[in-house]
């Protein structure tokens, strides 16, 4: 095999890879504030998906992608609030003893309902936004205009991401609450509400890739448990809580998965993310960038 | 005074309406277990849900079954998953008492299902399922009015050496279809003497992105590349095959009938422009008076062309309401007696079910048809038919370089 297809491969694997980086974002950064795991996260990169394709197939026209997309994301977003502070928001104040199981059953049934709820409304066909952009080439790699377009709209978010946690007087304080939420309390900030901005931050990074991604991967009821999938993988690989770790543990496996399909058998292309996910449990069960749990 | 006479006349009416024949015995229900939902191809279960209703009505609307007694359809949806087609079964046989089932859609469902349909003694229609080994099993409630896949493989082999195809490439999804297809294309390349070089990939059904997958293809230099997504997969392949060049500069053919269906050009837009693919049904077939008075009333009534797999499940609906009369009975058992004693007429021939070698065990065939879109968002009867030869309108049309 020569380099310049071995590249493409390599190529394909990196691309795919940061995008499976913004899945996991939302989880990543949903579970330091919160401490919670929200499994139906592939349902908001759903709705996503879905918002987009209502706003360019029914208001906008197939063009505006770039002003749906920012229209779905603070759909979702919002949505997301509305989930927090009416589903989550009682396990926090309620005296729930079991905080995490009701995390879970909350999470699952939400996702189980926007699934059905999908069905329903949008019918259980697939269906595809126009694309955004016309076929590139980037280096070697022939790739398609909305994958170019969900590659640098992930790099735009993410850089965002980061200068709004680094810089902004709210990230301060959700980084504080992700060290420690009692601290942070102490300081006069209000853990609930940074709870629920939190999660509908998480949610609407969701929901970012579902729109980036619908012309390429398709708007049907269950396109997101692919990102539920991939994220969680990504996270224990990259460490749970860690936003670099995220990152790194999506390109990671979007390499690894593009490698491994082409060279041993692409029938079990997710297999390979999980021999990985064992190594690192059994190496390294932090993950590449997390950190063990300090009590006092 | 006028009380007592109105309790009267609806005592009277209520006596002959429980004694009539049709009340006292019930509706005969027959159970439609389709995809109707992902992972399943949820947009075929639609076409036969359609279908098996509209034969429901007709029969109904003549006076229904066994002297007067209608039909009623239970419709159960499948997910396209072997666990939930099972369960379909059991509630349509354990609860609901279906007499048989119809809309068998995937192979890896219709294995389980069929399996169960033996245990339980309900007889089972594979409407669009197409897995040799599910008649080869020689079950005596399974019945097929559908193509085997071994055919379909015979046929594209000789359309490989008609065309004098070099190198195959065939992508296919790791269900028994897909797997199936894939060990049969290699023995008939050796059987048929197939002079081309043939690649073959499975993937996961549950993988989106196959881009490495098709670059792999690409850098092979096929001059065929054979698609075998069903649903989903099918569209994937499709539009990711294009954006990183390797379709339409090469030609694909499409194993199954989905770009005969309206989502075909929703999903794809233009990239679906020169894809060939094979249907089991055209709008400019001749059909019996039995199919033709389907269409015109699919037409009207839906204002589109119907698909294969509603007028399949149509014509398996009727032709299970001809076997219950002909033998007289709504018992499974004797149905299954009726069934491959009778010839019925189906929507293109008639229908007889024999217990034949191999896979052809209470199978009955449709024709085959390789089509080809040749201009953006082109109707489906518009589509020339490209093989067989004695049946074409047109040849297989290049891309023109992008």
């Amino acid at each position: 095999m020569d380099a310049f297809i071995l590249s493409q491969y390599v190529l394909s694997g990196l691309v795919i890879g940061v995008i499976y980086g913004l899945m996991a974002l939302g989880i990543t950064f949903i579970y330091s504030i919160m401490k919670m795991i929200n499994w139906s996260m592939g349902e908001f990169y759903m709705i996503g998906s879905y918002v987009q394709y209502a706003l360019l197939a029914g208001v906008l026209g197939w063009s505006l992608w770039y002003v749906a997309l920012p229209v779905a994301m603070v759909s979702v977003f919002l949505l997301g609030l509305l989930v927090q502070r009416f589903l989550l928001r009682p396990m926090y104040v309620g005296g729930v003893e079991r905080r995490d199981e009701y995390a879970t059953i909350v999470t699952i049934a939400l996702m189980v309902l926007f699934r059905n709820l999908a069905i329903v409304l949008g019918g259980p066909n697939q269906y595809a936004p126009r694309d955004y952009a016309r076929a590139t080439t980037l280096v070697t790699l022939p790739i398609s205009g909305n994958r170019m377009v969900a590659l640098l709209g992930t790099l735009v978010l993410l850089a965002l991401f980061f200068l709004v946690i680094k810089t902004t007087w709210i990230g301060r304080a959700f980084r504080g609450a992700a060290q420690n939420r009692v601290g942070i309390q102490t300081a006069g900030v209000d853990v609930l509400r940074l709870d629920m901005l939190a999660f509908g931050v998480g949610v609407a990074l969701a929901a970012a890739a579902g729109a980036l991604l619908a012309p390429d991967f398709l708007v049907y009821p269950e396109n997101g448990a692919i990102s539920t999938f991939k994220g969680f993988e990504i996270i224990v690989i990259g460490g749970l809580g860690s936003i670099l770790g995220s990152i790194v543990g999506g390109i990671l496996l979007g390499v690894i998965e593009a490698l491994g399909s082409v060279f041993l058998s692409p029938a079990y292309k997710d297999l390979y993310g999980f021999v990985l996910l064992i190594a690192l449990l059994v190496f390294r069960p932090t993950g590449l960038f997390g950190e063990r749990e300090r009590t006092v | 005074m006028i009380n007592a006479l109105r309790s009267f006349l609806l005592a009277v009416l209520a006596t002959a309406a429980l004694t009539s024949p049709a009340f006292a015995q019930g509706a005969i229900k027959i159970g439609v277990l389709t995809p109707l939902s992902p992972p399943g191809d949820a947009a075929a279960g639609q076409f036969i849900v359609r279908g098996a209703k509209m034969a429901a009505d007709e029969i109904n609307g003549k006076g229904g079954v066994l002297g007067g007694r209608k039909i009623e359809l239970i419709v159960e949806d499948d997910s396209g998953t072997p666990e939930k087609g099972a369960a379909g079964l059991r509630k349509l046989a354990g609860q609901d008492k279906v007499v048989a089932v119809v809309g068998q859609f995937h192979s890896s469902v219709a294995e389980a299902v069929q399996d169960l349909a033996e245990q339980l003694k309900v007889p089972v229609f594979l409407t669009q399922a197409s897995a040799k080994k599910l008649t080869e099993k020689h079950l005596n409630y399974t019945f097929r009015t559908h193509v085997i896949d071994p055919d379909r493989v015979t046929l594209w082999n000789k359309w490989i050496q008609q065309q004098g195809f070099k190198r195959v490439a065939v992508l296919a999804e790791n269900t028994d279809y897909g797997v199936g297809v894939v060990e049969e294309t290699k023995k008939q390349f050796v059987s048929m003497n197939v002079k081309a070089e043939l690649k073959t990939i499975i993937f996961d059904r549950a993988v989106v992105d196959l881009t490495p997958q098709i670059l792999e293809i690409k850098n092979w230099k096929p001059d065929l590349f054979i698609n075998v997504g069903i649903g989903t997969p099918l569209y994937l392949i499709t539009k990711q095959a294009y954006d990183v060049g390797l379709f339409p500069a090469v030609p694909m053919l499409m194993s199954y009938d989905a770009p005969s269906r309206p989502e075909y050009w929703n999903t794809l837009g233009e990239k679906g422009t020169f894809a060939t693919f094979i249907v089991y049904y055209h709008p400019t077939m001749k059909l019996t008076p039995r199919g033709e008075a389907f269409r015109a009333r699919y037409l009207e009534q839906f204002k589109e062309q119907p698909v294969y797999g509603g007028l399949n499940a149509y014509a398996q609906v009727m032709l299970l309401a001809d076997a219950m009369n002909a033998g007289k009975t709504d018992k499974p058992e004797d149905i299954v007696k009726s069934l491959l004693a009778n010839k019925f007429v189906g929507w293109n021939g008639t229908i007889a079910f024999t217990r034949g070698e191999g896979p052809y065990w209470q199978q009955w065939t449709p024709p085959m048809l390789f089509l080809q879109y040749t201009k953006p968002e082109q109707a489906f009867p518009e589509a020339k038919i490209i093989y067989p030869p004695e049946l074409k309108t047109g040849d297989l049309m290049l891309a023109p370089k992008r």
